[in-house]
């Protein structure tokens, strides 16, 4: 009964870490078309947030803020400057994100260096469930995941910004016609996606090794979850990140993480072959 | 006389490298009600996507109420006071109607809500029905109440009456009529309808080859069966 409680925790705990990475890239993808593959670099953003306010001798949960905020400003910035400008042209947005990506990597490589970095455990303590031991920190980012997403979802299913947000994602073109200002809400959707990110990065960091490649580890099975679950849904990714999350931390536990990749891998293959559009998928329009 | 609330000056516009529109040059006037006819193809509905921003404009220049519009964003178009009912109406298909009115007017209170259901009282009846649960005259009144909710000093229109029962498109011109006199709003109707035209317009311009090729008064429409040989027939 401890072993199944421990390996259920694990799993929920990745799927939900998956689910606010995946969430940041389908809002982005949703509402402004563009596929960000600079996406594993912004939660390597929020890492390195984390490590650079640890190696100043501050608080671990000082980097837990200011991390989103940091990637947050740093999305906005961005969006400034190279995204509004590809816009409607997806292949540039691949490129130029993808160029961004390689840009941010050397980067920490220029100024942390390309070796690993670690950082100390928040919370050293234990929680007993059902007899077993099992880290309170896992239980924190389990915590601050869940309230995050709820509170990302009623931002977007229970107030007016988030209707017209929806809106956009439905049917871009006739929402401008509303009056619905597009411009503004492209800012905003890229800067939250970030800071999702950001957050995301930052919760994880004591948990990994943090390195300039980890980004890549998160974005492919985020990339997968989106596509599972389905393009042109804010609940899709909800669906596509417990599917993704929940097989790969179950067969990395029972098999092994390599046959964890593959039978991900192969489960997503046909779940996109059998279903185009994803298990919620709709179809976008074309505008 | 006021100036002109809307004034196209030379525009040309089209799709790809093709020119729909073709140095075209309108004005209408504050209050007035512009039917806009024409046969397939010639630029109708170009017209109104460009003035919504939604199509490039070439050359030329789009002022409307003083402000230079040539090349703004649609949602600038639609803040400085342009409401849009396109072809195929375009409701949220997933909105209910209360959430599609919303959206035409992030700002509306309960009372502007009520209003806009005040004139179409079917969308009250079924206000938390889904936009794509409607029947399609019931769409094109959502449609309409949407564009309205956001008060509009200029109300534009594509084909309303396209693929609706014939009750519906009477009621629809009895909105418009009542909505043109009680507020002095502006509005340019394109359709093919010639009772909607004939019960709504004070004037309709006729498009041929991407400009407008003549400017009648609508009552002289009914007189003159061979302006409408020459401008609509095949």
């Amino acid at each position: 009964m401890s072993s199944v409680a421990t390996i259920v925790l694990d799993a929920s705990n990745y799927a939900l870490i998956l689910l606010l990475i995946a969430l940041g890239l389908a809002i982005i993808f949703g509402l402004m078309n563009v596929i960000n593959l600079a996406h594993g670099e912004f939660l390597m953003l929020g890492a390195y947030t984390v490590l650079s306010i640890q190696m100043a001798g501050g608080p671990f949960w000082l980097g837990l803020i200011a991390a989103p905020l940091a990637v947050g400003l740093f999305g906005l910035v961005i969006e400034e400057v190279v995204i509004r400008r590809v816009y409607h042209r997806v292949l540039d947005t691949i490129l130029a994100t993808w160029g961004l990506s390689l840009l941010l990597k050397q980067s920490i490589v220029l100024v942390f260096g390309p070796g690993s970095h670690s950082i100390e455990d928040p919370i050293s303590a234990s929680v007993m469930i059902f007899g077993a031991p099992y880290p309170a920190y896992r239980l924190f980012i389990m915590a601050i995941s869940l309230l995050v997403v709820t509170a990302t979802f009623l931002f977007f299913f229970k107030t007016r910004i988030g209707l017209a947000a929806r809106g956009v994602i439905a049917n871009r073109n006739m929402a401008a016609c509303l009056g619905i200002n597009t411009r503004n809400l492209d800012r905003m959707t890229f800067s939250l996606g970030a800071a999702l990110a950001g957050l995301a990065g930052a919760v994880i960091a004591p948990l990994i090794s943090l390195d300039p490649h980890l980004g890549l580890g998160y974005l492919v099975p985020a990339f997968l979850a989106i596509l599972v679950g389905g393009l042109g849904s804010i609940m899709a990714p909800v669906v596509g990140a417990a599917g993704v999350g929940v097989t790969e931390n179950l067969a990395a536990t029972f098999l092994s993480p390599v046959y964890a990749q593959l039978i991900v891998f192969i489960t997503a293959v046909l779940v996109i072959r059998l279903a185009p559009g994803g298990l919620l998928g709709k179809k976008r329009r074309q505008t | 006389m006021d100036k002109p609330v809307l004034e196209l000056d030379g525009i040309s516009a089209g799709y790809g490298t093709g020119l729909v529109l073709q140095d075209l040059s309108l004005t209408v006037d504050r209050g007035e009600v512009l039917g806009i006819m024409g046969r397939n193809g010639v630029g109708k509905s170009t017209l109104l996507k460009t003035l919504m921003g939604l199509l490039k404009v070439r050359s030329g220049r789009l002022t409307f109420s003083g402000h230079d519009l040539t090349n703004a964003p649609s949602y600038r178009v639609a803040a400085a006071g342009v409401g849009y009912v396109p072809q195929g109406r375009e409701v949220f298909p997933d909105f209910t109607i209360r959430q599609n009115l919303i959206m035409g007017n992030l700002k509306a209170r309960n009372d502007d809500i009520d209003a806009a259901m005040d004139l179409f009282p079917v969308l009250r009846e079924r206000a938390r029905a889904t936009g794509g649960s409607l029947s399609g005259g019931q769409q094109q009144q959502l449609a309409i109440a949407r564009a309205l909710i956001g008060r509009p000093a200029l109300l534009v229109l594509d084909e309303p009456s396209e693929g609706i029962q014939p009750s519906i498109v009477r009621e629809i011109g009895t909105t418009l009529k009542q909505v043109s006199a009680e507020k002095g709003m502006t509005i340019m109707l394109v359709e093919q309808n010639m009772d909607m035209i004939t019960q709504c317009c004070d004037r309709v311009v006729f498009l041929e080859g991407g400009r407008i090729a003549t400017s009648v008064p609508a009552a002289q429409l009914l007189e003159s069966p061979a302006l409408l040989n020459k401008y609509m027939a095949f």
